[in-house]
């Protein structure tokens, strides 16, 4: 009786075990296929020029997703794109545990939840533009290293789901033309999304702490010697160093079945550097009929540069023109105008056409793209 | 015989828009169809949803009458949703018979067959009339 109960427990404990390895697998993949050209020889946009490329906006992405029981389970997202010669990085890679039905935790690489489509800018098909606004979804820096705890909930009949996130980033990015060290220390956000019916509305707060460091030390140069020539104050001004950040981000949208319309503003500030103020919103209308949704968006993005760094050195200080150069690279005045379609022509497909038109006011240059791609899941 | 009924009703459903019924296990209590509309959005938690395969004809009226979204939006919904491990879309079982075995057998689950087609093992806890 007692070996038969213990063989008995041991089959259940093998039954367990095996259960385990065989944890429940599944896969699904996304992939944007875009083509596109200025028009004409000297236009420049979202990295596109004159030739017919390919190449620039396409991307691959598949992901895995492990369910190993007793509510946690492990994602990661293998993306390859286009721009980086379809190279396969881990976009995301985390792990989710359920606290209950409302509640889930997930920990490891994230999306930086800065916007409304932040979490899946990359899936085309879940959008029905060609590429996210440019003039608000244009931070170099996607994900982070962190938890996240999301809870959703509702208050009445309107649904509401809450995330906090904590985490860190390091990576490169552009600073001026040359590219930089860039790290996000003790990054903290909340975001809020309520939707009722066919309205929806979001709200972003995140803070962190930025440094970024030039890689050819020609900004770290100029910074050296004007603290060595008694500019302390400028070069304090102009660095980059555990500066306080914060990104503030409001976002609404409505959707009925046939009109969809949508718009977000955002600002972010870096505290006590040479990064002004950054400010960008866009509104954007569709109308679906049938398999197609035409619409129109327009977008601003209006950065000014911090002037007075520069200003409160004399005229004829030999640093100031080097200074005001460099803090006018930080200027952007761009309105773009977007008009375009999608046509869901398979139940797994989507083709878009867009024109985008943008006119930059600093520059006092226009730059038209055309492109054309298919957005697929799967 | 039977193949052949279903294929005609497939065809009058799709031709002229049956009933549906929404069903759950005989122990649930009624839930209100934005409830219903609300679980199959994955928005609220407490019931199991069971859907019908991608193209079926009364998945799509389903979606369309209760969700308001084509097929297309659905998948773009939860396209969103999927890769960003906020959410899953309900389980899919092959048939409207598979459905009412699922459903009569998980307590917790919800499903939408014919009106036409309820058995007493299942109950019906809301009706989207055409």
């Amino acid at each position: 009786m007692v070996s038969k109960i213990k063989q008995l427990s041991l089959g259940v404990l093998l039954a367990c075990t095996a259960s385990a390895a065989h944890a429940d697998i599944r896969f699904n993949g996304f992939a944007s296929i875009q083509g596109g050209t200025t028009l004409s020889s000297s236009d420049r946009l979202y990295g596109y020029d004159n030739e017919i490329d390919f190449k620039n906006e396409s991307l691959f992405a598949l992901q895995t997703q492990a369910d190993l029981g007793d509510r946690l389970s492990v994602t990661a997202q293998l993306m390859g794109r286009g721009s980086n010669d379809f190279n396969a990085e881990f976009e995301w890679a985390y792990l989710t545990y359920e606290l209950n039905n409302q509640t889930r935790i997930n920990a490891g690489r994230l999306r930086t939840p800065f916007y409304r489509y932040s979490d899946f800018m990359d899936v085309g098909y879940a959008y029905d533009w060609a590429r996210v606004p440019n003039s608000v979804y244009n931070l170099d820096f996607n994900n982070l290293e962190g938890v996240s705890l999301v809870r959703f909930g509702q208050l009445g009949n309107v649904d509401s789901s809450l995330q906090f996130i904590v985490g860190s980033y390091s990576g490169t990015t552009n600073i001026t033309p040359a590219p930089a060290d860039l790290s996000i220390e003790r990054v903290a956000g909340v975001t809020w999304e309520l939707t009722q019916g066919n309205l929806s509305a979001r709200l972003a707060y995140l803070t962190g702490k930025l440094t970024m460091v030039d890689q050819d030390g020609q900004l770290t140069g100029l910074l050296e010697m004007l603290s060595e020539s008694g500019f302390a104050d400028t070069a304090s001004q102009i660095s980059i160093d555990d500066a306080r950040s914060t990104f503030m981000g409001l976002a609404l949208g409505y959707d009925n079945g046939s009109m969809v319309l949508s718009g977000e503003v955002v600002r972010a500030r870096v505290s006590d550097s040479v990064i002004p103020t950054q400010n960008g919103f866009y509104l954007s209308a569709g109308y679906r009929v049938n398999s197609f949704t035409p619409f129109v968006s327009f977008e601003r993005r209006d950065n000014d540069a911090k002037a007075d760094i520069y200003q409160a050195l004399a005229e004829g200080n030999p640093f100031r023109e080097r200074v005001a150069a460099l803090v006018e690279e930080f200027a952007i005045k761009r309105d773009t105008w977007n008009l375009g379609s999608r046509y869901d022509f398979h139940p797994s497909a989507a083709l878009k056409v867009q024109f985008s038109s943008q006119k930059d006011k600093v520059a006092d240059r226009r730059d038209q793209l055309l492109t054309v791609g298919i957005d697929l899941v799967f | 015989m039977k193949k052949l009924l279903i294929a005609s009703l497939t065809l009058f459903s799709s031709l002229c828009m049956a009933d549906i019924a929404v069903i759950a296990h005989p122990a649930t209590a009624d839930v209100s169809l934005d409830e219903v509309s609300r679980i199959y959005m994955g928005r609220a938690g407490n019931l199991m949803p069971v859907n019908l395969p991608e193209n079926h004809p009364l998945r799509d009226q389903f979606e369309q009458e209760a969700l308001g979204r084509s097929p297309a939006q659905m998948k773009a919904y939860w396209s969103r949703l999927v890769f960003t491990g906020k959410g899953r879309p309900p389980v899919e079982v092959d048939s409207v018979q598979a459905k009412i075995e699922f459903v009569a057998s998980n307590p917790n689950s919800l499903g939408y067959i014919p009106a036409s087609e309820v058995t007493d093992q299942v109950r019906v806890i809301a009706t989207i009339a055409n």
